[in-house]
């Protein structure tokens, strides 16, 4: 819960860093695209049945970390962006606290038989 | 280890309970309406938001309240995008948020075993909703460089619903997969709680 709720605040942080840190072009559209994702996706997985939503922030973060090389960004921005997409990265690999159970949760429906429910 | 031990028993005590609404395997009842009411809070306040937006998109409202982007919400809420379909945006997230609102409601505390199609249907209103929303919060400032405060209100408070409708829709599709594995009930009929019994006094 709290290591998704601090993804969903750097999803919110890349919304507004263009604005922020003044920049613009590219490096603005790869902000400004990536942050709404990572934050919904970020607040989805606060809810605990829906937890493991967070490894879908991983591919997003490691975008981020890697668009440096490929789109031409100024340096504070490419800066910005490889320092949060590695937080996004480290950050959704943290399943953190899950107190209730879920009956083999939705992993349980792809599989042939019922759980044991043990 | 017997910690968890003990929870399984319980757990299977539970399956032999025919008039538990926790699910099997579950530690609370999805359908609760303590679960459910805080769904319905949000779906009716983006209700108020989208309906206030559609007022102004619509000439019945002269002004929209726009605290932090100068022009944003103007710019916004009368862009073309925003009137690509016949009705404007704002008009679809206030039948959206309405029709989650009612979806939240209909049906009692068993509802994901009793009336799964609802539970579904719930489900399926909400992601898209969010997916819109989201859609929409990522276009404003790439399309049109600002953006707009209450637009965003309504887009967090979409993605607020998703995770917390979820876990209904869980529950609903592991027991029409029991019902399909159990065999002695037909899916289609458990889908639509018509069928009652043996095997519903099961799950």
């Amino acid at each position: 819960m709290a290591a998704q709720s601090l993804v969903a605040a750097l999803g919110v942080w890349m919304m507004a860093a263009p604005a922020v840190l003044v920049y613009a072009g590219t490096a603005e559209l790869v902000a400004r695209t990536a942050g709404p994702i990572v934050a919904t996706l970020a607040v989805i997985a606060t809810s605990e049945c829906t937890r493991d939503v967070r490894l879908a922030n991983i591919p997003v973060g490691l975008f981020l970390m890697a668009a440096p090389l490929f789109i031409d960004q100024p340096p504070h921005a490419a800066v910005n962006g490889v320092v949060a997409g590695t937080a996004v990265v480290l950050l959704s690999r943290v399943r953190g606290h899950v107190r209730a159970r879920f009956a083999g949760g939705w992993q349980s429906l792809w599989r042939a038989t019922d759980e044991p429910h043990v | 280890v017997q910690a968890g031990f003990i929870r399984g028993r319980i757990g299977l005590a539970t399956a032999n309970n025919a008039g538990s609404s926790i699910p099997v395997g579950w530690d609370y009842n999805p359908s609760a309406l303590s679960q459910r009411l805080p769904i319905v809070v949000l779906a009716l306040a983006g209700f108020a938001i989208a309906t206030y937006l559609a007022l102004y998109q619509y000439g019945v409202v002269e002004t929209v309240w726009e605290p932090f982007f100068g022009d944003g919400s103007r710019v916004i809420l009368s862009s073309p995008l925003s009137r690509v379909l016949p009705v404007s945006d704002a008009t679809l997230g206030a039948a959206g948020y309405l029709a989650d609102g009612v979806t939240g409601l209909i049906g009692g505390r068993d509802r994901w075993k009793t009336m799964p199609w609802i539970v579904v249907v719930f489900a399926v209103l909400v992601g898209p909703l969010g997916a819109v929303s989201i859609g929409l919060v990522i276009a404003q400032p790439l399309v049109y460089d600002t953006w707009c405060t209450l637009c965003l209100a309504s887009a967090v408070i979409s993605v607020l619903m998703i995770g917390p409708a979820l876990d209904e829709a869980l529950a609903s599709l592991q027991y029409l997969k029991h019902v399909k594995n159990d065999g002695r009930a037909s899916l289609w009929r458990a889908f639509w709680g018509l069928h009652t019994g043996r095997l519903e006094a099961r799950a």
